[in-house]
């Protein structure tokens, strides 16, 4: 058992009630500053990919937009999300409709 | 243990550069099967299943920080790698960021009853006639992570239902975003509501989107402007310091 309550598996000693269970504060605000420099990264990758690919691109090339575009090509699947046949040296932003 | 999850083995072949593969391998090594699931059920999004494996992690007695260090992190540390790398775009990290927070909201409340108490809350939307939310889904991903509570109203958000969720969850900070110069005035139209129904000394509003200036953030009135949403988080913290400063000062 470790000095915060917990057994070296990270499992309490008994059953918990979720909201008793022994938390280190001082680990737990590691962690979440660890996080934030994950998510800091994420951001910041975002921000240069945001220059040469539509964000709303996903990895098989499908647009996550709820919203039109006229890169947007729909398929036979009516569940399935539209292709993006725009090219990542157009300016995508210019395609977007506007409307709401 | 080694790494026995199959699916997150194949997920962790995505993390190449020697000291990161030897960092986040030494890491998963600490997890066990239970964790390792619920690191590549993060990592492929499916938030559902983050939600239930965390769930009953906890109810079969895996304490917070464990669940958070050897699942949730452990699968967001190779989701942050292969986005660098170009294997997957924002839509795959914000469905990711979404498993993060369905596992998340069973962590938080025993992090807060243990003390680590949320930062502020922030309401954030999207304003009316704006359909596109990419830019404000990464400043909630950015904002949940640095701490903050927030309640996302989605896209084509009026002034009046900022105005209720502020209410509603006694927030501290309003998040505005436009994508679209027609939609920017709108920002200006909603920070008038909260001037109109008596509310503005209640909130700071703090707004963002890639056609908003700082100076048109200035000239609307708004209290704070994020270029992006690293400077939104930075925002919102001074945003949080300003009204504190001001509550003492009363």
């Amino acid at each position: 058992m470790t000095s915060n309550g917990h057994s070296v598996n990270g499992k309490a000693d008994s059953k918990p009630d979720p909201n008793k269970v022994m938390v280190d504060p001082a680990a737990a605000r590691q962690s979440m500053s660890r996080l934030q420099s994950i998510f800091r990264d994420i951001a910041l990758t975002a921000e240069e990919s945001f220059r040469n690919r539509c964000p709303y691109k996903n990895a098989q090339s499908s647009c996550t937009a709820k919203f039109g575009c006229r890169y947007q090509h729909f398929t036979e699947n009516p569940s399935a999300l539209p292709v993006c046949t725009g090219s990542d040296k157009l300016d995508y932003r210019s395609a977007w409709e506007t409307d709401a | 243990m080694p790494i026995v999850n199959e699916g997150l083995l194949s997920e962790f072949e995505w993390v190449t550069k020697p000291g990161e593969r030897k960092h986040i391998g030494d890491a998963l090594e600490l997890a066990d099967e239970l964790m390792q699931e619920i690191a590549y059920k993060l990592i492929i999004g499916k938030h559902l299943e983050v939600d239930r494996l965390t769930k009953e992690a906890l109810e079969s007695g895996y304490t917070a920080n464990h669940i958070l260090d050897h699942g949730l992190l452990n699968g967001m540390a190779i989701v942050g790698v292969k986005f660098r790398d170009n294997v997957i775009f924002v839509p795959e990290v914000l469905v990711a960021a979404r498993a993060m927070k369905a596992g998340m909201a069973h962590i938080e409340p025993i992090l807060s009853a243990s003390g680590v108490e949320p930062i502020g809350t922030v309401i954030m939307g999207t304003v009316k006639g704006d359909l596109h939310d990419i830019g404000k889904n990464l400043c909630i991903m950015m904002l949940r992570g640095a701490g903050f509570v927030v309640h996302d109203l989605g896209v084509d958000t009026s002034p009046e239902e900022f105005a209720d969720a502020v209410v509603e969850h006694g927030a501290q900070v309003i998040g505005m975003s436009a994508l679209l110069t027609t939609t920017m005035p709108n920002m200006g139209r909603t920070i008038s509501y909260f001037e109109d129904i008596g509310m503005r000394d209640e909130v700071r509003v703090m707004v963002g989107g890639a056609p908003v200036t700082r100076d048109f953030a200035d000239e609307m009135g708004a209290d704070g402007y994020g270029e992006n949403a690293v400077e939104c988080v930075d925002t919102a913290h001074e945003l949080l310091q300003l009204l504190k400063e001001l509550g003492s000062s009363r």
